[in-house]
């Protein structure tokens, strides 16, 4: 075999061709990456709102908590239902209102979506990762409200101290900035559920009831008893599988759009790579020539070309998967199409992202290399030296 | 000067390898970049040919409440307004099909459309329509792709309002705007209104307002929404276009980072096409002596080196173009109609797209000859025929 150092050497030495063709697969490895990691991103949020033991539980026929209804008398029945499984923790479940209010953007012009989730006074204690990381709690009862972290100040109205208005003459205030890992929560408004109710004039219900089970292997017992009452017309879902379907459609669309553009991104790249390595073929045709002149099979004359070209599309991913991950700070806002409102998220690098990145980049390298590494080991010795 | 230009074109034919790869890259880049662009566009097309005489009206707060239904009474009367139609926002689910995405609208029988003339529906289709309660018009995209034709008793699952509703399709309407979904489901407000639960009856969604003279319409906007200031439901009324604009902010981050990608897709064309310009210069560095030996000049050099670039920038243009023109156009641009229609109602490339990919292929090719061909100028004589080996 010809030593792999001989191919390094070369690329280092043919710095500027290398250093373009490196750069171009770069590029396509980088938004790749940004893609799946922004498909990660949304998935990811969402996912971290939702817990393996808690249930949510909606009206039949529902695909949102938005258009769900539950009245209230049906609620206790949802409790009770959950207790008689086994659902020891206080509080056992919440009843929560989910309405979207229009808001003016900041920074941007436009109006755009925003959550606001009516939640019981035992709504932070019932969800232990909710901190209050600025300001304070609101008085329960009261028109305060606290914002998610990721939100604050995106919108007019949302900074401790400011108000927003529900109804006429109804204002929010803000009085605290809260804080859950993360979680899609991150980009909701919590306002006392009486005021949201009575503002949105839906006295009597709200839009679901999540509860938290004391396993969750104690689930179907639970969707058993729930769904088994027709007379509620109520359907239960874990809230990983709920959380996931409302990131489902956003985060499809994402990774299709990203793996369109990343494909002709890399046809692109692959052309150029050939290109850079079908000339590096040409300028050494007498190197090739004294090498299989010393003994060289062909074989390995094609290995090292395909190894040369391998080493140059791993540099160039390398350094766009480092460049990729440095978007991890990077924090977007965007439409969720499931629920049409406002969500945060940013780039979630995974490994498994970062190895199919530099598995794209490794097969870039092997098919652009292919044809001038066969040109290369077609190459006839005594030719070669003697031109 | 043409005959200058065609000898350096010729050029292109001593490394077909490397001219066919060229302009296969080149003109795949062009393809995502025209894709891209078209992306855009279409985006932008929703708010861009939006009735311009055409307002909405909205819940002030929130697009999830509704207005009393009296408001559309209370607006036919503002001075101004010529027609206005009021909708629910239905929310269906076909039980066979449930992850198909439509519009599902109830609609205002009587005047839905004249205030949406660009749905166009036969008179007979319309006739037929008005006269069944249970009666509905389709867009025909959406009726080729579930294979309804008029005369189907189909049922749909309601996601806002329970249950199973049946309906008979009464006729397809086709849009002659290109801002207009071609696969919305319209019928009767009546007939939802007659079945809804009590406490969802008689309130819309929203109300479309045609007015008299478009450049009024910030006018009667206003006076509308100042009408019902102080009743207990305020609203929002804005026109068509700065409702789509608005709709669309939400996304504008993705609309950045598509407009960022396909610069970023223009540079790696820089690349491929500088690449291939400046490894043609460095091997003919003799030829360019030997050129410059017999009498040319540096501006022949750098003009051989230009126009060779220009003649692959053509070439690359024309294919790029040639191949994404209607590759999108009939099988890429309809299928996104079909499937996305509420977001892409019309998904074609424009001519100015493919007239603007063309001169950028031109553009970017000359770019990178630039220099190639300062350099090739310079080549010394003596220098470049001393290596003669």
């Amino acid at each position: 075999m010809v030593p792999i150092k001989y191919n390094v050497r070369n690329l280092v030495v043919r710095k500027r061709t290398t250093a373009a063709a490196a750069f171009g697969l770069a590029l396509v490895v980088f938004v790749f990456a940004c893609a799946l990691m922004l498909g990660e991103g949304i998935t990811k949020t969402l996912g971290r709102s939702a817990s393996h033991d808690v249930v949510v539980v909606m009206r039949k026929g529902s695909d949102t908590e938005m258009v769900s209804s539950i009245e209230d008398k049906h609620v206790n029945l949802v409790l009770a239902h959950a207790e008689q499984v086994g659902a020891s923790k206080k509080p056992v479940g919440v009843g929560e209102v989910l309405v979207v209010i229009h808001l003016d953007k900041l920074g941007t012009s436009g109006v755009s979506n925003v959550t606001v989730r009516g939640v019981p006074e035992d709504a932070l204690a019932f969800r232990p990762t909710v901190k209050i990381v600025e300001g304070r709690a609101p008085n329960p009862g009261s028109d305060e409200v606290i914002v998610g972290r990721a939100i604050k100040g995106r919108f007019k109205g949302l900074q401790i101290g400011e108000t927003f208005e529900l109804k006429k003459n109804r204002p929010m205030k803000v009085v605290g900035v809260f804080s859950d890992e993360g979680s899609s929560y991150e980009s909701e408004v919590w306002a006392d559920v009486h005021a949201v109710r009575q503002a949105f004039g839906r006295p009597g219900s709200v839009s679901s009831v999540r509860v938290r089970l004391d396993s969750p292997s104690k689930f179907d017992a639970f969707k058993a008893l729930v769904e088994g009452d027709r007379q509620l017309g109520l359907l239960a879902m874990r809230e990983t599988d709920y959380v996931e379907k409302q990131s489902e459609a956003t985060a499809i669309m994402l990774k299709i759009l990203g793996g369109i553009i990343a494909f002709f991104f890399a046809i692109g790249a692959m052309i150029g790579a050939t290109i850079t390595m079908n000339a590096q073929v040409a300028g050494r045709t007498r190197e090739i020539g004294t090498l299989r002149a010393l003994g060289f099979s062909k074989t390995s004359i094609l290995f090292s070309f395909l190894l040369e070209s391998l080493v140059l599309a791993l540099a160039g991913g390398a350094f766009g998967a480092i460049a990729a991950i440095a978007m991890k700070a990077v924090k977007i806002t965007m439409i969720n199409m499931n629920t049409w409102s406002e969500i945060v998220f940013g780039f979630e690098p995974t490994p498994e992202i970062i190895v199919s990145a530099l598995v794209l980049s490794a097969v870039m390298g092997l098919f652009g290399g292919f044809l001038p590494a066969v040109r290369a080991a077609r190459v006839s010795p005594v030719e070669a030296m003697r031109g | 000067m043409i005959k200058l230009f065609l000898i350096a074109a010729r050029n292109l034919k001593r490394s077909w390898f490397r001219t066919i790869f060229t302009i296969a890259g080149a003109a795949v880049a062009l393809i995502a970049f025209i894709m891209l662009r078209t992306v855009l566009w279409s985006w932008n097309a929703v708010s861009e040919y939006a009735a311009q005489d055409r307002l909405a009206t909205r819940h002030k707060v929130t697009m999830i409440m509704p207005l009393p239904k009296r408001y559309a009474e209370d607006i036919r009367a503002v001075p101004g307004v010529k027609q206005v139609a009021f909708m629910n926002w239905f929310g269906a689910k076909i039980p066979t099909a449930p992850d198909e995405f439509f519009a599902s609208l109830a609609v205002e029988s009587n005047t839905f459309f004249d205030v949406w003339d660009e749905m166009v529906v036969s008179p007979e289709d319309k006739a037929r329509w008005l006269a069944d309660k249970k009666g509905a018009i389709v867009g025909h995209v959406l009726a080729k792709k579930m294979g309804w034709k008029v005369g189907d008793k189909i049922v749909l699952e309601g996601t806002i309002y329970p249950g199973d509703w049946e309906f008979n399709i009464s006729g397809i309407y086709k849009a002659s705007r290109k801002s207009v979904d071609d696969s919305e489901f319209i019928f009767h407000w009546d007939y939802l209104n007659d079945s809804a639960p009590a406490e969802m009856k008689d309130q819309i969604g929203f109300i479309s307002i045609r007015v008299t003279d478009t450049s009024r319409s910030a006018e009667i906007a206003q006076a509308i929404d100042r009408m019902f200031d102080e009743r207990d439901v305020q609203t929002a009324t804005m026109s068509e276009r700065a409702m789509n604009l608005s709709f669309m902010a939400g996304f504008s981050a993705l609309l950045t980072a598509l407009d960022v990608v396909s610069i970023i897709i223009l540079g790696i064309m820089l690349l491929i096409l500088g690449n291939t310009i400046a490894m043609g210069v460095r091997e003919r560095t003799k030829e360019y002596a030997v050129l410059r030996a017999i009498g040319f000049e540096p501006w022949h050099v750098r003009f051989f080196v230009i126009a060779e670039a220009a003649a692959l920038g053509i070439l690359s243009g024309a294919v790029g173009v040639g191949i994404a023109y209607p590759f999108v156009n009939h099988f890429v641009g309809r299928a996104i109609e079909e499937n996305m229609g509420a977001m892409f109602p019309y998904f074609r490339v424009e001519p100015t797209t493919a007239a603007l990919a063309f001169v950028i292929a031109l553009g970017l090719a000359a770019v990178a000859s630039l220099l190639p061909s300062i350099q090739a100028g310079r080549v010394s004589v003596t220098d470049a025929l001393r290596r003669v080996g």
